[in-house]
């Protein structure tokens, strides 16, 4: 008897590790949302326990610069880096201003769940990146009714999906563009530099690319200049309060939406917005509005935790990418020929 | 009971928030299959500690019928390894080591690594297939 108990005590203590590490690595991914009300259901109400209790950055206030600015990046005598999250998939992190929290979706591995209570009171809507890391059980387009696709971008995601993301661009060391930057999962650095009116980021993954924001009040060029010019586009910031908000167009048509292949056009326009709720905490939203690819905007956020030892180290992917040397065709053919 | 209960709840909820995320460089589910783990133990051949994935070879012998194969293995990137506790000279030709991963989808003998224990030390392999060590 005694025995017996004992076993059902370990079965419920193993389903309680699971739904704790589960938990503790989607707050790993989603630290500290602490300023935000959580009011969505699943992982997000487990929001205050695990790390988050234990990260004392999360209730210290975001540092400033001497002349007010939020600081969204060190401290003098600090170290630090943002530890970007890994996500996969941004039809999981739509986020609907206004929309009541959806309900759960399938999510075994704990990714991806909408984290619910968004800055605007909206609901995060999606959840679900398929079967953990890597892909696998993806769905395409049908699994994703939220995302206004088109009927071509649907076709093109639908294939991405059923390859496996085989021709993702990053796999070719090709850098990601826009939001995606904030996906791949390696430190990136923001450097302030008021005086000379801009904003450097530096990221050590993707392609170990870094973008600049004009913060001196330029417009984009004209669009028969940029479009379509550049991998990163052009990008246009400015100040609303405590929130850095970014404009951003001229992307070309090289880079993919997210890891799971949800394609954009030259039409891309991009608007970014930078908070820095508590010191641990940078909250990343990106609206996408792209009338080639979808039939109105969509708008994915989440969050990105400080790792206060952090720094960046060198991390060139095109050394000796084999990858690309393996990968073959739907027909089986060499996509690089043997040289 | 309770005490080692405890234990193995603080430890693992430990392990999954130091747990770094890591950068899946290319598509893992295009080129390995996650229906063929793999756990090789065998002697190192040679070592490329290289972008985006430093890649080590070892001379796998068949317990059976003593034929050595040599497996290419993948791990990540110098950046990723070197967080989890890694350095250019951890792996050395001769060494004896062994690793769990998933093999490559054709077949060949290739082998996304997922953890190596070097010297009797389990050290995460920064694979692209998730954030376990």
């Amino acid at each position: 008897m005694r025995n017996r108990l004992g076993i059902r005590f370990l079965v419920l203590t193993l389903a309680a590790v699971f739904v704790l590490t589960a938990t503790v690595i989607t707050l790993v991914a989603q630290q500290g949302q602490a300023n935000t009300p959580a009011t969505g259901q699943g992982s997000g109400g487990g929001r205050g326990r695990g790390a988050g209790a234990s990260n004392p950055l999360l209730s210290q206030p975001a540092p400033r610069l001497p002349d007010g600015t939020v600081n969204l990046g060190r401290v003098p005598g600090e170290l630090g880096i943002w530890q970007l999250p890994y996500i996969q998939n941004m039809g999981s992190r739509q986020y609907v201003v206004g929309a009541p929290p959806a309900p759960a979706r399938g999510d075994g591995a704990g990714r991806g769940r909408g984290a619910g209570g968004g800055a605007a009171g909206g609901g995060q809507i999606g959840g679900g990146e398929g079967g953990g890391p890597g892909g696998g059980q993806r769905g395409g387009a049908p699994s994703e009714p939220w995302v206004p696709f088109q009927p071509w971008a649907a076709a093109v995601y639908n294939y991405n999906s059923l390859n496996n993301s085989k021709y993702d661009p990053e796999g070719y060391c090709l850098p990601p563009g826009g939001p995606r930057l904030y996906a791949t999962p390696y430190p990136m650095e923001i450097i302030q530099q008021p005086e000379l009116k801009r904003i450097i980021m530096i990221f050590e993954g993707g392609t170990h690319v870094w973008r600049e924001i004009h913060m001196d009040g330029r417009q984009h060029p004209k669009s028969e200049t940029i479009k379509g010019e550049t991998w990163l586009g052009h990008s246009v910031g400015h100040w609303e309060g405590d929130t850095l908000v970014v404009d951003i167009v001229g992307f070309n048509e090289g880079t993919w939406v997210d890891y799971y292949g949800h394609p954009h056009t030259t039409q891309l326009h991009v608007v970014e917005k930078f908070t820095r709720p508590n010191k641990g905490t940078l909250h990343y939203e990106a609206m996408f509005d792209d009338p080639g690819a979808y039939t109105k905007p969509w708008s994915v956020a989440w969050d990105i935790p400080w790792n206060a030892s952090g720094e960046l180290q060198e991390y060139i992917c095109q050394e000796n990418n084999s990858y690309l040397n393996r990968l073959t065709d739907d027909f089986g053919q060499p996509v690089i020929s043997n040289r | 009971m309770k005490s080692r209960v405890l234990a193995v709840l603080v430890a693992a909820v430990a392990l999954s928030a130091s747990a770094v995320p890591v950068f899946a460089h290319h598509s893992f589910a295009a080129e390995f299959d996650t229906a063929k783990p793999v756990n090789l133990t065998g002697v190192v051949t040679k070592v490329e500690w290289m972008n985006p994935h430093t890649y080590f070879y070892v001379d796998v012998k068949d317990a059976q019928s003593g034929k050595v194969t040599n497996w290419a293995c993948e791990m990540g990137s110098p950046n990723g390894l070197t967080r989890q506790g890694w350095t250019r000279n951890t792996l050395k030709v001769g060494m004896v080591v062994s690793l769990e991963g998933t093999q490559a989808k054709d077949g060949t003998k290739r082998a996304n690594a997922r953890n190596v224990t070097v010297d009797g030390k389990k050290l995460g392999a920064a694979s692209s297939e998730g954030v376990t060590p």
